[in-house]
Protein backbone atom coordinates (compact mmCIF):
# COMPACT_ATOMS: atom_id res chain seq x y z
CA UNK A 1 0.00 0.00 0.00
CA UNK A 2 2.92 2.41 0.81
CA UNK A 3 4.66 1.73 -1.78
CA UNK A 4 6.84 5.17 -3.18
CA UNK A 5 4.40 7.23 -5.45
CA UNK A 6 2.27 7.47 -2.91
CA UNK A 7 4.07 8.95 -0.45
CA UNK A 8 4.07 13.04 0.89
CA UNK A 9 8.04 13.79 1.84
CA UNK A 10 9.32 17.01 3.17
CA UNK A 11 12.88 17.36 3.53
CA UNK A 12 14.67 20.38 5.12
CA UNK A 13 11.66 22.42 4.18
CA UNK A 14 12.00 26.10 5.71
CA UNK A 15 9.34 28.65 4.26
CA UNK A 16 10.23 32.34 5.61
CA UNK A 17 7.91 35.22 5.02
CA UNK A 18 10.22 38.12 5.13
CA UNK A 19 13.12 37.48 7.75
CA UNK A 20 10.22 35.31 10.32
CA UNK A 21 10.66 31.80 10.04
CA UNK A 22 7.00 30.22 9.72
CA UNK A 23 8.29 27.02 8.99
CA UNK A 24 12.06 25.58 10.35
CA UNK A 25 13.46 22.38 8.79
CA UNK A 26 10.57 20.17 8.57
CA UNK A 27 11.53 16.32 7.19
CA UNK A 28 8.66 14.01 7.74
CA UNK A 29 6.95 11.28 5.65
CA UNK A 30 3.03 11.28 5.32
CA UNK A 31 2.24 8.07 3.82
CA UNK A 32 -0.94 8.23 1.83
CA UNK A 33 -4.30 6.37 2.62
CA UNK A 34 -4.17 7.76 6.28
CA UNK A 35 -6.25 10.65 7.79
CA UNK A 36 -2.86 13.25 9.35
CA UNK A 37 -4.25 16.10 11.56
CA UNK A 38 -1.56 19.23 11.13
CA UNK A 39 -1.41 20.13 14.75
CA UNK A 40 -0.61 23.54 16.87
CA UNK A 41 -1.28 27.30 18.18
CA UNK A 42 -2.23 29.80 15.97
CA UNK A 43 0.91 30.62 14.13
CA UNK A 44 2.33 27.58 14.47
CA UNK A 45 2.88 27.19 10.53
CA UNK A 46 -0.15 25.16 10.25
CA UNK A 47 -1.65 27.03 7.16
CA UNK A 48 2.02 27.00 5.47
CA UNK A 49 2.09 23.56 5.85
CA UNK A 50 -0.50 22.88 3.24
CA UNK A 51 -0.03 25.87 1.60
CA UNK A 52 3.40 24.81 1.00
CA UNK A 53 2.17 21.29 -0.11
CA UNK A 54 0.41 22.65 -2.98
CA UNK A 55 3.80 24.38 -4.29
CA UNK A 56 2.19 28.23 -3.68
CA UNK A 57 5.21 29.36 -1.78
CA UNK A 58 8.63 29.65 -2.73
CA UNK A 59 10.68 27.43 -0.19
CA UNK A 60 13.84 29.42 1.39
CA UNK A 61 15.17 25.67 1.75
CA UNK A 62 14.27 21.93 1.35
CA UNK A 63 12.01 20.20 -0.87
CA UNK A 64 8.68 18.31 -0.86
CA UNK A 65 8.16 15.66 -3.06
CA UNK A 66 4.59 13.88 -3.82
CA UNK A 67 5.84 10.50 -4.96
CA UNK A 68 8.16 11.17 -7.44
CA UNK A 69 6.57 14.70 -8.57
CA UNK A 70 7.01 18.01 -7.15
CA UNK A 71 3.49 19.31 -6.12
CA UNK A 72 3.37 21.61 -9.41
CA UNK A 73 2.88 18.39 -11.45
CA UNK A 74 0.91 16.35 -9.40
CA UNK A 75 -2.15 18.92 -9.19
CA UNK A 76 -4.51 17.25 -10.34
CA UNK A 77 -4.05 14.73 -7.17
CA UNK A 78 -4.29 17.47 -4.82
CA UNK A 79 -7.54 19.46 -3.71
CA UNK A 80 -7.42 22.15 -1.37
CA UNK A 81 -10.99 22.91 0.47
CA UNK A 82 -11.56 26.37 1.43
CA UNK A 83 -12.59 27.17 5.11
CA UNK A 84 -16.41 27.44 5.21
CA UNK A 85 -16.74 31.57 6.13
CA UNK A 86 -14.31 32.35 3.08
CA UNK A 87 -17.02 31.09 0.40
CA UNK A 88 -19.92 33.75 -0.02
CA UNK A 89 -23.03 31.72 0.33
CA UNK A 90 -25.56 33.94 -1.33
CA UNK A 91 -23.80 33.05 -4.93
CA UNK A 92 -26.16 32.36 -7.28
CA UNK A 93 -25.20 28.59 -7.95
CA UNK A 94 -26.33 25.48 -6.81
CA UNK A 95 -24.96 21.96 -5.34
CA UNK A 96 -24.07 20.63 -8.69
CA UNK A 97 -22.85 23.60 -10.40
CA UNK A 98 -20.48 23.82 -7.10
CA UNK A 99 -19.43 20.42 -7.99
CA UNK A 100 -19.42 21.00 -11.72
CA UNK A 101 -16.36 23.18 -10.94
CA UNK A 102 -14.48 20.09 -9.91
CA UNK A 103 -14.04 19.07 -13.92
CA UNK A 104 -13.29 22.70 -15.04
CA UNK A 105 -9.26 22.10 -14.55
CA UNK A 106 -9.16 19.02 -16.20
CA UNK A 107 -11.38 20.90 -19.45
CA UNK A 108 -10.03 22.74 -22.24
CA UNK A 109 -11.18 26.67 -22.80
CA UNK A 110 -13.42 25.46 -25.97
CA UNK A 111 -14.10 21.86 -24.31
CA UNK A 112 -17.80 21.46 -23.18
CA UNK A 113 -19.00 19.02 -20.64
CA UNK A 114 -18.65 15.38 -21.44
CA UNK A 115 -20.71 12.24 -20.50
CA UNK A 116 -17.85 11.25 -18.20
CA UNK A 117 -17.26 14.27 -16.47
CA UNK A 118 -21.40 14.34 -15.74
CA UNK A 119 -20.93 10.76 -14.56
CA UNK A 120 -18.05 12.15 -12.43
CA UNK A 121 -20.36 14.47 -10.78
CA UNK A 122 -23.13 12.73 -10.19
CA UNK A 123 -21.00 9.55 -8.71
CA UNK A 124 -19.07 12.22 -6.28
CA UNK A 125 -23.03 13.72 -5.39
CA UNK A 126 -24.00 10.28 -4.80
CA UNK A 127 -20.98 9.69 -2.41
CA UNK A 128 -21.70 12.52 -0.15
CA UNK A 129 -25.48 11.64 -0.13
CA UNK A 130 -26.23 15.00 -1.82
CA UNK A 131 -27.93 13.87 -4.77
CA UNK A 132 -31.32 15.18 -3.80
CA UNK A 133 -29.93 18.56 -2.94
CA UNK A 134 -28.32 18.98 -6.28
CA UNK A 135 -30.79 21.63 -7.49
CA UNK A 136 -30.67 23.81 -4.28
CA UNK A 137 -28.64 27.15 -3.98
CA UNK A 138 -26.06 26.32 -2.08
CA UNK A 139 -27.47 29.05 1.39
CA UNK A 140 -30.09 26.21 1.79
CA UNK A 141 -28.17 23.77 2.89
CA UNK A 142 -26.81 23.05 6.54
CA UNK A 143 -23.42 23.49 7.82
CA UNK A 144 -22.26 20.20 7.36
CA UNK A 145 -24.08 19.62 4.24
CA UNK A 146 -22.18 22.96 2.65
CA UNK A 147 -18.74 21.37 4.02
CA UNK A 148 -19.65 18.01 1.72
CA UNK A 149 -20.14 20.08 -1.28
CA UNK A 150 -16.85 21.25 -1.25
CA UNK A 151 -15.39 17.31 -0.78
CA UNK A 152 -17.86 16.50 -3.74
CA UNK A 153 -16.10 18.84 -5.49
CA UNK A 154 -12.94 17.62 -4.83
CA UNK A 155 -13.81 14.06 -5.45
CA UNK A 156 -15.35 15.23 -9.12
CA UNK A 157 -11.61 16.84 -9.62
CA UNK A 158 -10.12 12.89 -9.24
CA UNK A 159 -8.32 14.00 -5.91
CA UNK A 160 -6.90 11.87 -3.80
CA UNK A 161 -4.87 13.80 -1.70
CA UNK A 162 -7.06 16.26 0.08
CA UNK A 163 -6.00 19.43 2.06
CA UNK A 164 -8.53 20.91 4.10
CA UNK A 165 -8.03 24.56 6.39
CA UNK A 166 -9.59 24.07 9.72
CA UNK A 167 -12.53 21.50 8.01
CA UNK A 168 -14.46 21.16 11.79
CA UNK A 169 -14.57 24.75 12.18
CA UNK A 170 -18.72 25.92 12.90
CA UNK A 171 -19.75 22.28 12.65
CA UNK A 172 -22.56 20.99 15.18
CA UNK A 173 -21.49 17.74 16.85
CA UNK A 174 -23.38 15.52 14.33
CA UNK A 175 -21.82 17.00 11.45
CA UNK A 176 -18.97 16.62 13.06
CA UNK A 177 -19.32 13.05 13.68
CA UNK A 178 -20.53 12.84 9.72
CA UNK A 179 -17.47 14.20 8.24
CA UNK A 180 -15.19 11.86 10.71
CA UNK A 181 -17.61 9.01 9.14
CA UNK A 182 -16.40 10.40 5.57
CA UNK A 183 -13.02 10.83 6.86
CA UNK A 184 -12.61 7.02 8.12
CA UNK A 185 -14.32 5.90 4.53
CA UNK A 186 -11.73 7.53 2.38
CA UNK A 187 -8.90 6.39 4.52
CA UNK A 188 -10.51 2.64 3.97
CA UNK A 189 -10.44 3.43 0.00
CA UNK A 190 -6.67 4.86 0.15
CA UNK A 191 -7.48 8.66 0.25
CA UNK A 192 -4.78 10.86 2.27
CA UNK A 193 -6.79 13.55 3.96
CA UNK A 194 -4.24 16.50 5.35
CA UNK A 195 -6.12 19.02 7.64
CA UNK A 196 -5.25 21.62 9.90
CA UNK A 197 -7.47 21.27 13.17
CA UNK A 198 -7.27 23.41 15.93
CA UNK A 199 -9.24 21.08 18.58
CA UNK A 200 -7.38 18.29 19.93
CA UNK A 201 -10.02 16.83 21.04
CA UNK A 202 -11.56 15.89 17.87
CA UNK A 203 -8.37 15.55 16.10
CA UNK A 204 -8.20 12.61 18.59
CA UNK A 205 -10.73 11.31 17.52
CA UNK A 206 -10.76 11.99 13.77
CA UNK A 207 -7.47 10.98 12.69
CA UNK A 208 -5.36 8.37 12.86
CA UNK A 209 -1.69 10.53 12.75
CA UNK A 210 -0.71 13.71 13.59
CA UNK A 211 1.47 16.63 12.92
CA UNK A 212 2.25 19.40 15.71
CA UNK A 213 3.76 21.72 14.94
CA UNK A 214 5.26 25.00 16.55
CA UNK A 215 7.37 26.37 13.73
CA UNK A 216 8.90 23.15 13.32
CA UNK A 217 7.80 19.81 14.09
CA UNK A 218 7.74 19.72 17.91
CA UNK A 219 6.44 15.54 16.97
CA UNK A 220 4.63 13.80 14.36
CA UNK A 221 3.65 9.72 14.13
CA UNK A 222 0.33 8.09 15.16
CA UNK A 223 -1.93 10.26 16.88
CA UNK A 224 -1.79 8.94 20.68
CA UNK A 225 2.08 9.08 20.40
CA UNK A 226 2.19 12.95 19.58
CA UNK A 227 -0.51 14.14 21.91
CA UNK A 228 1.09 13.61 25.04
CA UNK A 229 1.44 16.08 27.90
CA UNK A 230 5.23 16.82 26.71
CA UNK A 231 4.50 17.55 23.59
CA UNK A 232 1.43 19.66 24.01
CA UNK A 233 2.85 21.73 26.43
CA UNK A 234 5.87 21.92 23.99
CA UNK A 235 3.76 22.74 21.63
CA UNK A 236 1.22 25.23 23.15
CA UNK A 237 3.22 27.12 25.58
CA UNK A 238 6.86 26.67 24.28
CA UNK A 239 7.60 24.44 27.14
CA UNK A 240 7.21 27.31 29.70
CA UNK A 241 3.83 27.36 30.41
CA UNK A 242 1.33 27.02 33.53
CA UNK A 243 2.71 23.91 34.20
CA UNK A 244 5.86 25.31 35.47
CA UNK A 245 4.91 28.48 36.87
CA UNK A 246 1.63 27.90 39.75
CA UNK A 247 1.19 31.54 40.04
CA UNK A 248 -0.10 31.83 36.63
CA UNK A 249 -1.99 28.94 37.11
CA UNK A 250 -3.93 29.98 40.10
CA UNK A 251 -4.50 32.93 38.18
CA UNK A 252 -5.77 31.96 34.89
CA UNK A 253 -7.47 28.68 36.69
CA UNK A 254 -9.60 30.14 39.64
CA UNK A 255 -12.33 32.63 38.64
CA UNK A 256 -13.90 34.88 41.25
CA UNK A 257 -16.96 33.94 43.23
CA UNK B 1 -50.68 58.72 -30.61
CA UNK B 2 -50.71 55.00 -32.51
CA UNK B 3 -48.08 52.66 -31.64
CA UNK B 4 -46.36 53.17 -34.98
CA UNK B 5 -45.75 56.99 -33.91
CA UNK B 6 -44.03 56.01 -30.41
CA UNK B 7 -42.16 52.92 -31.67
CA UNK B 8 -41.38 53.03 -35.16
CA UNK B 9 -41.06 56.53 -35.98
CA UNK B 10 -38.33 57.44 -33.94
CA UNK B 11 -36.34 55.05 -35.85
CA UNK B 12 -36.34 56.46 -38.89
CA UNK B 13 -33.77 58.65 -37.72
CA UNK B 14 -30.25 57.34 -38.17
CA UNK B 15 -28.97 59.17 -35.32
CA UNK B 16 -31.82 57.10 -33.67
CA UNK B 17 -30.54 54.03 -34.76
CA UNK B 18 -27.37 54.36 -33.93
CA UNK B 19 -28.11 55.33 -30.87
CA UNK B 20 -30.28 52.58 -30.22
CA UNK B 21 -27.65 49.39 -31.67
CA UNK B 22 -25.25 50.75 -29.76
CA UNK B 23 -26.99 51.04 -26.11
CA UNK B 24 -28.05 47.35 -27.47
CA UNK B 25 -24.70 46.46 -27.71
CA UNK B 26 -23.72 48.22 -24.46
CA UNK B 27 -26.48 46.31 -22.86
CA UNK B 28 -24.60 42.88 -23.78
CA UNK B 29 -21.57 43.56 -22.75
CA UNK B 30 -22.58 45.61 -19.39
CA UNK B 31 -24.57 43.25 -18.66
CA UNK B 32 -22.49 40.49 -18.62
CA UNK B 33 -19.87 42.57 -16.36
CA UNK B 34 -21.65 43.90 -14.44
CA UNK B 35 -23.18 40.78 -12.73
CA UNK B 36 -19.54 40.30 -11.93
CA UNK B 37 -18.58 43.32 -10.30
CA UNK B 38 -21.75 42.75 -8.22
CA UNK B 39 -20.63 39.11 -7.50
CA UNK B 40 -17.35 40.04 -6.78
CA UNK B 41 -18.63 43.08 -4.84
CA UNK B 42 -16.34 45.49 -7.51
CA UNK B 43 -19.65 47.63 -7.71
CA UNK B 44 -18.26 50.57 -6.24
CA UNK B 45 -14.75 50.10 -8.01
CA UNK B 46 -16.67 50.91 -11.15
CA UNK B 47 -17.98 53.93 -9.95
CA UNK B 48 -14.52 54.55 -8.81
CA UNK B 49 -13.06 54.15 -12.81
CA UNK B 50 -16.16 55.85 -14.67
CA UNK B 51 -14.74 58.99 -12.66
CA UNK B 52 -11.13 58.83 -13.69
CA UNK B 53 -11.78 58.67 -17.11
CA UNK B 54 -12.61 62.42 -17.22
CA UNK B 55 -8.91 63.74 -17.05
CA UNK B 56 -8.01 61.47 -20.35
CA UNK B 57 -10.83 63.05 -21.96
CA UNK B 58 -9.60 66.36 -20.89
CA UNK B 59 -6.33 66.18 -21.83
CA UNK B 60 -7.54 64.41 -25.21
CA UNK B 61 -9.62 67.77 -26.00
CA UNK B 62 -6.71 70.19 -24.85
CA UNK B 63 -3.97 68.26 -27.40
CA UNK B 64 -6.66 67.20 -30.49
CA UNK B 65 -9.74 69.50 -29.93
CA UNK B 66 -13.10 67.22 -31.13
CA UNK B 67 -11.13 64.03 -32.51
CA UNK B 68 -13.37 61.42 -31.16
CA UNK B 69 -11.27 58.86 -31.56
CA UNK B 70 -8.42 61.06 -29.30
CA UNK B 71 -11.11 61.19 -26.47
CA UNK B 72 -11.38 57.60 -26.08
CA UNK B 73 -8.37 56.89 -26.04
CA UNK B 74 -7.51 59.59 -23.49
CA UNK B 75 -10.23 57.85 -21.84
CA UNK B 76 -9.41 54.36 -22.00
CA UNK B 77 -5.91 55.07 -20.77
CA UNK B 78 -6.90 57.37 -17.70
CA UNK B 79 -9.12 54.46 -16.75
CA UNK B 80 -6.14 51.59 -17.28
CA UNK B 81 -3.65 53.43 -15.73
CA UNK B 82 -5.96 54.11 -12.63
CA UNK B 83 -6.79 50.12 -12.16
CA UNK B 84 -2.81 49.89 -12.76
CA UNK B 85 -1.63 52.06 -10.01
CA UNK B 86 -4.21 50.34 -7.85
CA UNK B 87 -3.21 47.73 -8.22
CA UNK B 88 0.17 48.51 -7.80
CA UNK B 89 -0.56 50.83 -4.48
CA UNK B 90 -2.22 47.78 -3.02
CA UNK B 91 0.36 45.36 -3.84
CA UNK B 92 3.76 47.50 -2.95
CA UNK B 93 2.30 49.11 -0.05
CA UNK B 94 0.27 48.52 3.09
CA UNK B 95 -3.02 50.11 1.62
CA UNK B 96 -5.75 47.83 0.37
CA UNK B 97 -7.46 47.70 -3.03
CA UNK B 98 -10.51 49.37 -2.28
CA UNK B 99 -8.56 52.24 -0.35
CA UNK B 100 -6.09 52.38 -3.23
CA UNK B 101 -8.68 52.79 -5.56
CA UNK B 102 -10.50 55.26 -4.00
CA UNK B 103 -7.57 57.52 -3.44
CA UNK B 104 -6.56 57.92 -6.90
CA UNK B 105 -10.08 57.97 -8.59
CA UNK B 106 -10.46 61.34 -6.94
CA UNK B 107 -6.84 62.64 -7.65
CA UNK B 108 -7.62 61.76 -11.15
CA UNK B 109 -11.00 63.28 -11.16
CA UNK B 110 -9.80 66.61 -9.84
CA UNK B 111 -7.14 66.59 -12.42
CA UNK B 112 -10.12 66.39 -14.66
CA UNK B 113 -12.18 68.97 -13.51
CA UNK B 114 -8.92 71.39 -12.94
CA UNK B 115 -8.52 70.87 -16.88
CA UNK B 116 -11.68 70.81 -17.55
CA UNK B 117 -12.35 74.43 -16.02
CA UNK B 118 -9.21 75.68 -17.94
CA UNK B 119 -10.79 74.54 -21.35
CA UNK B 120 -12.30 77.42 -23.64
CA UNK B 121 -15.69 75.77 -24.36
CA UNK B 122 -17.60 73.24 -22.77
CA UNK B 123 -20.57 72.79 -25.13
CA UNK B 124 -19.73 69.38 -27.02
CA UNK B 125 -18.34 67.88 -23.58
CA UNK B 126 -21.61 67.78 -21.57
CA UNK B 127 -22.19 64.56 -24.21
CA UNK B 128 -19.55 62.56 -22.76
CA UNK B 129 -20.24 63.94 -19.17
CA UNK B 130 -24.54 63.02 -19.30
CA UNK B 131 -24.80 61.08 -22.46
CA UNK B 132 -26.69 61.49 -25.88
CA UNK B 133 -28.22 59.66 -28.28
CA UNK B 134 -27.56 62.69 -31.26
CA UNK B 135 -24.08 62.46 -30.16
CA UNK B 136 -23.45 58.95 -30.67
CA UNK B 137 -21.05 59.07 -33.76
CA UNK B 138 -20.33 56.12 -36.34
CA UNK B 139 -17.11 55.71 -34.94
CA UNK B 140 -18.70 55.64 -31.45
CA UNK B 141 -20.78 52.77 -33.03
CA UNK B 142 -17.97 51.09 -34.10
CA UNK B 143 -16.32 51.33 -30.67
CA UNK B 144 -19.55 50.19 -28.69
CA UNK B 145 -19.56 47.05 -31.47
CA UNK B 146 -16.19 46.23 -30.72
CA UNK B 147 -15.73 46.35 -27.18
CA UNK B 148 -19.26 44.49 -27.03
CA UNK B 149 -17.64 41.76 -29.24
CA UNK B 150 -14.40 41.29 -27.10
CA UNK B 151 -16.25 41.35 -24.31
CA UNK B 152 -18.62 38.38 -24.95
CA UNK B 153 -15.79 36.27 -26.17
CA UNK B 154 -13.68 36.69 -23.50
CA UNK B 155 -16.75 35.45 -21.46
CA UNK B 156 -17.35 32.75 -23.64
CA UNK B 157 -13.47 31.46 -24.16
CA UNK B 158 -12.73 31.93 -20.37
CA UNK B 159 -16.09 31.56 -18.87
CA UNK B 160 -15.18 28.86 -16.25
CA UNK B 161 -12.31 30.85 -15.27
CA UNK B 162 -14.06 33.89 -14.74
CA UNK B 163 -16.98 32.06 -12.47
CA UNK B 164 -13.67 30.34 -10.67
CA UNK B 165 -11.99 33.78 -9.88
CA UNK B 166 -15.75 35.03 -9.12
CA UNK B 167 -16.97 32.55 -6.68
CA UNK B 168 -13.68 30.61 -5.55
CA UNK B 169 -10.53 32.53 -6.41
CA UNK B 170 -8.38 30.09 -3.82
CA UNK B 171 -9.90 26.66 -5.88
CA UNK B 172 -9.06 28.37 -9.26
CA UNK B 173 -5.16 28.98 -7.88
CA UNK B 174 -4.89 25.46 -6.20
CA UNK B 175 -5.88 23.75 -9.37
CA UNK B 176 -3.27 26.04 -11.25
CA UNK B 177 -5.32 28.58 -12.80
CA UNK B 178 -4.19 32.01 -13.00
CA UNK B 179 -6.44 34.16 -11.14
CA UNK B 180 -4.85 37.46 -11.19
CA UNK B 181 -4.92 37.21 -14.98
CA UNK B 182 -8.61 36.88 -15.09
CA UNK B 183 -8.99 40.36 -12.50
CA UNK B 184 -6.82 42.23 -14.68
CA UNK B 185 -8.87 41.28 -17.60
CA UNK B 186 -12.31 42.74 -16.08
CA UNK B 187 -11.04 45.27 -15.23
CA UNK B 188 -9.79 45.95 -18.32
CA UNK B 189 -12.61 45.43 -20.19
CA UNK B 190 -14.63 47.39 -17.54
CA UNK B 191 -12.98 50.36 -18.47
CA UNK B 192 -12.97 49.59 -22.17
CA UNK B 193 -16.74 49.40 -21.44
CA UNK B 194 -16.97 52.55 -19.86
CA UNK B 195 -15.15 54.59 -22.62
CA UNK B 196 -17.54 52.76 -25.31
CA UNK B 197 -20.80 53.58 -23.45
CA UNK B 198 -19.61 57.20 -22.87
CA UNK B 199 -21.66 58.92 -25.83
CA UNK B 200 -24.71 57.03 -24.86
CA UNK B 201 -24.58 57.30 -21.44
CA UNK B 202 -22.22 59.57 -20.71
CA UNK B 203 -19.14 58.85 -18.04
CA UNK B 204 -20.57 59.18 -14.66
CA UNK B 205 -24.50 57.31 -15.75
CA UNK B 206 -22.68 54.69 -17.71
CA UNK B 207 -22.27 52.32 -15.27
CA UNK B 208 -26.05 52.27 -14.65
CA UNK B 209 -26.49 50.55 -17.41
CA UNK B 210 -23.54 47.91 -15.99
CA UNK B 211 -24.68 47.59 -12.52
CA UNK B 212 -28.97 47.94 -12.08
CA UNK B 213 -29.27 44.94 -14.58
CA UNK B 214 -27.06 42.75 -12.37
CA UNK B 215 -28.38 43.95 -9.33
CA UNK B 216 -31.63 43.18 -10.28
CA UNK B 217 -31.18 40.05 -11.52
CA UNK B 218 -29.24 38.83 -8.36
CA UNK B 219 -32.72 39.95 -6.15
CA UNK B 220 -34.45 37.25 -9.14
CA UNK B 221 -32.18 34.31 -10.20
CA UNK B 222 -30.13 31.45 -8.12
CA UNK B 223 -28.11 30.29 -11.25
CA UNK B 224 -24.98 32.04 -12.74
CA UNK B 225 -25.98 31.39 -16.39
CA UNK B 226 -29.39 32.65 -15.81
CA UNK B 227 -28.01 35.76 -13.79
CA UNK B 228 -26.03 36.64 -16.67
CA UNK B 229 -28.82 36.03 -19.36
CA UNK B 230 -31.42 37.85 -17.07
CA UNK B 231 -29.18 40.50 -17.09
CA UNK B 232 -28.39 41.69 -20.21
CA UNK B 233 -32.17 40.82 -21.05
CA UNK B 234 -33.34 43.56 -18.86
CA UNK B 235 -30.20 46.26 -20.12
CA UNK B 236 -31.28 45.81 -23.22
CA UNK B 237 -35.22 46.57 -22.70
CA UNK B 238 -34.81 49.12 -20.65
CA UNK B 239 -32.42 50.21 -23.35
CA UNK B 240 -35.03 50.51 -25.72
CA UNK B 241 -37.35 51.56 -23.59
CA UNK B 242 -35.50 54.82 -22.16
CA UNK B 243 -34.07 55.78 -26.33
CA UNK B 244 -38.23 56.14 -26.85
CA UNK B 245 -38.69 57.58 -23.62
CA UNK B 246 -35.96 60.04 -24.34
CA UNK B 247 -36.94 60.65 -27.73
CA UNK B 248 -40.38 61.49 -26.97
CA UNK B 249 -39.84 63.84 -23.51
CA UNK B 250 -36.46 64.89 -24.18
CA UNK B 251 -34.46 63.80 -21.68
CA UNK B 252 -31.09 63.05 -21.93
CA UNK B 253 -30.93 59.66 -23.16
CA UNK B 254 -28.74 58.11 -20.30
CA UNK B 255 -30.64 59.56 -17.43
CA UNK B 256 -33.93 58.05 -19.36
CA UNK B 257 -32.21 54.69 -19.44
CA UNK B 258 -31.05 54.16 -15.88
CA UNK B 259 -34.27 55.70 -14.67
CA UNK B 260 -36.26 52.82 -16.51
CA UNK B 261 -33.76 50.17 -15.20
CA UNK B 262 -34.25 52.04 -11.95
CA UNK B 263 -37.50 51.45 -11.64
CA UNK B 264 -37.66 47.67 -12.39
CA UNK B 265 -34.69 47.33 -9.66
CA UNK B 266 -36.66 49.65 -7.04
CA UNK B 267 -39.79 46.79 -7.63
CA UNK B 268 -37.38 44.37 -7.85
CA UNK B 269 -35.59 45.35 -4.39
CA UNK B 270 -39.10 45.43 -2.42
CA UNK B 271 -41.32 42.67 -4.48
CA UNK B 272 -39.18 40.11 -5.25
CA UNK B 273 -40.80 36.49 -3.51
CA UNK B 274 -37.66 35.36 -2.37
CA UNK B 275 -34.96 38.12 -1.72
CA UNK B 276 -37.19 41.01 -1.69
CA UNK B 277 -38.07 43.52 1.01
CA UNK B 278 -41.46 42.74 1.01
CA UNK B 279 -41.28 38.61 0.93
CA UNK B 280 -38.27 39.16 3.72
CA UNK B 281 -40.72 40.82 6.09
CA UNK B 282 -43.29 38.92 5.83
CA UNK B 283 -41.49 35.91 6.99
CA UNK B 284 -40.28 37.87 9.94
CA UNK B 285 -43.38 38.87 10.92
CA UNK B 286 -44.38 35.08 10.52
CA UNK B 287 -41.80 33.60 12.48
CA UNK B 288 -42.09 36.25 15.54
CA UNK B 289 -45.73 35.47 15.27
CA UNK B 290 -45.03 32.00 15.86
CA UNK B 291 -43.12 32.54 18.32
CA UNK B 292 -45.47 33.78 20.46
CA UNK B 293 -47.87 31.60 19.80
CA UNK B 294 -45.44 28.62 20.78
CA UNK B 295 -45.05 30.91 24.19
CA UNK B 296 -48.63 30.98 24.61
Amino acid sequence: MNSAPNILRFRDVTVRYGRQPALQDVTLDIPCGSLTAVLGPNGAGKSTFLRACLGWLPLTRGEIRIGDAHPQHALPRLAYLPQRHAVDWDFPITVRGVVEQGRYPALRLWQRFSDRDRALVDRALAELGLTDLADRQISQLSGGQQQRIFLARALAQGADIFLLDEPFTGLDLLAVEELTRIFRSWEARGRTVLAAVHDLDIARRAFGRAVLLATSVVAEGPIESVLTEANIDLAFRRGKGARDDPLRMARTAEFPE
Amino acid sequence: MSFHDLIVDPFSFGFMQRGLFSALLLSLSGGLLGSILVLRRLALMGDALSHSLLPGIAVAWLLFGTNTLALFVGALVAGLLTALGSALVSRLTRIKEDAAFGSLFTIFFAAGVALLSRLPARVNLEHFLFGSVLGVSASGLRLAAFSSAVTLVVFVVGRRSILLETFDPVFLRATGGRGPIVHAGLLALTVLNLVAAMQTMGVVLALGLFLLPAVTAYLWCDHFALLLVFAVALAAACSFAGIVLSYHSGVASGASIVLCLGIVFIASALFSPRHGAAARLVEFIRERHSVHRSAD
